[in-house]
């Protein structure tokens, strides 16, 4: 078996001879357009090539057009070892300088030749990480695969690299054509995690995988914000799992995953009880009211005791669950009414600085100090997170404060605006009242007979 | 011996007879008097138009009284235009008013202006001897345009902003002189805090001290030459002695006051039921915000330069553009030169015609570019339209084929006019 695997790999990946450290044998100079004649991977691997047969997987130029290492001048000996000339040709079978990948196993070390040597990876890019092969192992992928092989049965669905970066024609990572570029990273995960055929029966720490992570995920919020708008800031599958050491975050790591963006809220749930308590029950931070994958907009209506909220669920005397006390559900209710005071109350002074708008008046003080109430109910939003219904109240009080204010600047401006038309009723009259006598004063004042002549027009 | 007069009769003069004479002897007012008490004003059927020069200078007394009242507030910095803006609207008391007066006084003094143009080339009241009475006048003109460009920048607003980009811009392609021109309105080449200061030095005291000398000798020459009187009237009546007339004092400036008061009560009413809107601070990093326009009176202007296709038989058209208005206005400027008889007068008034029109229209498409407000559009189109046919009224003889057919055409215009409005409010 261990025979037909290497020469499989050996045909399946071919193109190799040549030097005994691939990497180092690697020109930084720059691309060069074609390969030389005399080139020994063509004579086989090349479609036109003169031993070539239809068992014989072929790679052609185009293909490789696009390839990362292509584009920097590195050519099949560089990766495959062997020797490049067909004067040095050697079999594959003989050749110890040839690579061979026997099985998906040998892969994250033949590509962590280059990409786990500093000296090396840092010729083409200074910063270059050079940590993937090991926190590969590290990951779901990388530990199931350790685990089959020490099974002696190699898992050949578990992912390597080449599973997400692609075999020839790797594209850099930054290039949106990528399938390791944000908006292409959940269909690439995908094509695994989605397949339920291959997911079946798959557990990690005893907790089966699932196939529809990626359907929830294009759902979620953060889907959206990444596949509907563009924004490549949202999170896709790699900013939550990890992508080189990919694994589902633990209980007590979820929130830090999350925290990782949602820095705030990350801190205050870190130091509320509720964390603690939590834990100790075994539920993960973030995801227990906000989900996992399917995370949609948070709205307040999960706060509170109605049955759409969250807190409903397990601190309610109806469905109480994990020893929640009932005065956790009284406070979530007080936090939801003092939000929807402050709601109330910026809403009343939008509807009334619009009013003034509408009519003329000058009301951008008032609004522009507005900004500070809404800004006061999203603290509160955030400061929910810390639990503690002293916090949210006083976010609150100071958004109510300054709503109460700038209503009240409103109405004085709806005011003036009566009082402007009411004082212009005012002062037409005696305008109108002067008129009216002046036509009349005018009525009386004869016109006198032509005495003097004007002045010709000439 | 006592300084108070004595009457012929030996009887000493109340305190308001001294305090006449004190003022009558220092300043010589028996001249003013004496012109005061000749002065006379045709009576025919144009008379009315003689109150529009009355109703701009009345206007223009506000422009001065406001604005002085406004800029004990202004503080001309981009850091703190807007903001002394908005404290005038909203802390200073009246500011409100008084900002709003003078943006609406500023308005109607063109509007007036224009009338007044109009109607003083209808009358042909700039020929011979009046010819620099009209040459001062188009200058006028041309001046408070000046005021209102400047002013609009003032309170550094993005609208106000943007639309002194875009209109400074328009100076620049002047061909040779443009790009000095823009740095010269500019203070540089962008809009900046060194515009608004220059623009504010221009509004208070540049443009003042040119108009007041300009109106000096406008008003100077209207005295001197007395009001003219069209020919038509003149031949109706058989000769200048025998047209009617009033004295100046009291009937025609007790006329004018009237005048004056409903200005007032028109002006309180606007700055009371639309106050002047501020916008938002002009952020001269931000996009320009959408409907950049100008002031009404420039908009014929800027639509036609809008419409115009980038190049025309190779020159640019923009440039082109500039440089045809700018023909318009030397030719305006030199009417009373190229009115050199009957055909060059058809010439004119060909041209005249097709000018108010071409106001009209475009003042109305600028103003109303979005197509779901045709019928808007439709509206100030037939109201402008509406006016400016008024002014011919008087020098259409009753009872002709073409009195018939001008009250006709305000009819129509009258009628289209209530049911576009019909139209606008049930929809």
């Amino acid at each position: 078996m261990k025979g037909r695997l290497a020469i499989f790999a050996a045909v399946w990946c071919g193109m190799a001879f040549g030097s005994a450290v691939a990497g180092e044998k690697g020109s930084a100079s720059g691309p060069s357009p074609s390969l030389p004649d005399d080139y020994s991977c063509k004579v086989c691997h090349w479609k036109d090539g003169e031993l070539w047969n239809q068992e014989t997987p072929t790679v052609s130029e185009s293909e490789l057009a696009d390839d990362i290492h292509w584009q920097v001048g590195l050519r099949c000996h560089d990766c495959h070892g062997g020797a490049p000339s067909i004067e040095d040709y050697e079999n594959h079978r003989t050749d110890e300088s040839f690579h061979a990948i026997a099985s998906p196993a040998d892969i994250p070390g033949f590509c962590g030749r280059c990409h786990s040597k500093i000296e090396y990876m840092r010729r083409y890019t200074p910063s270059a990480r050079t940590d993937q092969e090991t926190e590969y192992w590290t990951s779901g992928h990388g530990q199931r695969l350790k685990e089959s092989l020490e099974e002696k049965k190699v898992d050949k669905d578990v992912a390597t690299c080449v599973d997400c970066h692609g075999r020839h024609g790797i594209l850099a990572v930054n290039d949106p054509r990528s399938p390791v570029y944000p908006t292409h990273v959940g269909e690439t995960c995908a094509r695994c995690h989605s397949d339920e055929k291959r997911m079946a029966g798959r557990t990690y720490h005893g907790r089966p995988l699932g196939h529809d992570q990626y359907e929830q995920w294009q759902q979620s919020v953060h889907g959206q914000a990444l596949l509907k708008k563009g924004d490549l800031s949202a999170p896709t599958c790699n900013d939550c799992h990890g992508n080189h050491g990919a694994v589902p975050p633990g209980i007590d790591s979820v929130a830090n995953a999350c925290g990782s963006c949602h820095a705030k809220q990350a801190e205050l749930f870190s130091e509320a009880r509720m964390k603690h308590r939590f834990e100790e029950i075994g539920l993960p931070g973030c995801v227990t009211c906000h989900g996992n994958h399917r995370i949609v907009q948070p709205t307040d209506e999960m706060l509170g005791m109605a049955k759409s909220a969250v807190c409903s669920r397990c601190h309610s005397p109806e469905n109480e669950q994990y020893g929640a006390p009932l005065a956790g559900g009284e406070a979530a209710a007080a936090m939801r009414k003092a939000m929807e005071d402050l709601k109330q109350q910026i809403a009343e002074a939008q509807a009334k600085l619009a009013e003034a708008d509408r009519l003329g008046m000058e009301v951008s003080g008032p609004r522009y100090d507005l900004r500070q109430a809404v800004d006061a109910l999203t603290n509160a939003r955030s400061l929910i997170h810390s639990f503690s219904l002293d916090r949210v109240q006083k976010a609150l009080k100071e958004g109510l404060d300054v709503a109460t204010n700038v209503n009240k600047r409103a109405e004085d401006a709806l005011r003036e605006h009566t009082y402007r038309r009411i004082w212009l009723a005012v002062s037409l009259v005696p305008i109108l009242l002067v008129v009216t006598l002046l036509i009349l004063y005018i009525r009386t004042l004869p016109i006198p007979e032509p005495t003097s002549p004007h002045e010709a027009d000439r | 011996m006592s300084l108070a007069p004595v009457s012929a009769q030996g009887e000493k003069a109340s305190w308001k007879q001294r305090l006449k004479a004190f003022f009558v002897e220092r300043l010589g007012l028996e001249a003013v008097q004496s012109l005061a008490a000749k002065k006379t004003v045709p009576l025919h059927r144009c008379t009315p138009f003689y109150f529009l020069g009355g109703m701009a200078l009345f206007l223009f007394l506000v422009q001065i009284v406001s604005g002085i009242l406004l800029a004990l507030y202004y503080k001309p910095s981009p850091d703190q235009a807007f903001e002394s803006v908005r404290a005038i609207m909203t802390e200073v008391e009246f500011g409100w008013l008084i900002r709003s007066a003078h943006s609406w006084s500023a308005n109607l003094l063109i509007g007036i202006l224009f009338l007044h143009l109009l109607t003083t080339y209808m009358m042909r009241a700039y020929r011979r001897p009046r010819e620099i009475t009209w040459i001062t006048g188009v200058l006028l003109l041309a001046l408070f345009m000046a005021f209102g460009f400047s002013g609009y920048l003032l309170p550094w607003n993005q609208l106000a902003f943007f639309a002194t980009r875009v209109g400074t811009a328009i100076v620049g392609v002047v061909p040779g002189i443009g790009h000095s021109l823009l740095l010269l309105a500019r203070g540089g080449e962008e809009v900046t805090g060194d515009t608004l200061a220059r623009f504010y030095a221009i509004h208070v005291v540049v443009l003042p001290l040119v108009t007041f000398v300009v109106l000096g000798i406008h008003l100077y020459l209207v005295q001197k030459h007395g009001m003219s009187i069209p020919e038509r009237e003149l031949a109706r009546y058989g000769g200048p002695e025998r047209v009617p007339s009033m004295p100046f004092v009291p009937h025609f400036l007790l006329r004018d006051i009237v005048g004056w008061y409903l200005a007032l009560a028109l002006l309180a009413a606007l700055a009371a039921l639309f106050p002047w809107e501020l916008g938002e601070k002009a952020d001269p990093f931000g996009a320009a915000p959408e409907g950049i326009k100008p002031e009404w009176y420039f908009l014929f202007m800027y639509q036609t330069l809008k419409l115009l296709p980038p190049y025309i038989a190779g020159f640019e058209g923009e440039v082109l553009g500039v440089l045809f208005f700018g023909l318009c206005g030397l030719v305006v400027l030199v009417v009373p030169f190229l009115d050199r008889g009957p055909r060059s007068r058809a010439v004119l008034n060909g041209l005249a015609a097709v000018a108010v029109a071409f106001f009209v229209v475009m003042t109305a498409w600028a103003f109303f570019p979005n197509p779901e407000q045709k019928v808007a559009c439709i509206m100030l189109g037939t109201l402008l339209s509406f006016v400016s046919l008024t002014l011919l009224v008087p020098f259409a003889d009753q009872r002709t084929p073409a009195y018939r057919l001008l009250i006709g055409l305000l009819g129509l215009l009258g009628l289209i006019f209530v049911g576009a409005a019909v139209w606008e409010l049930i929809a």
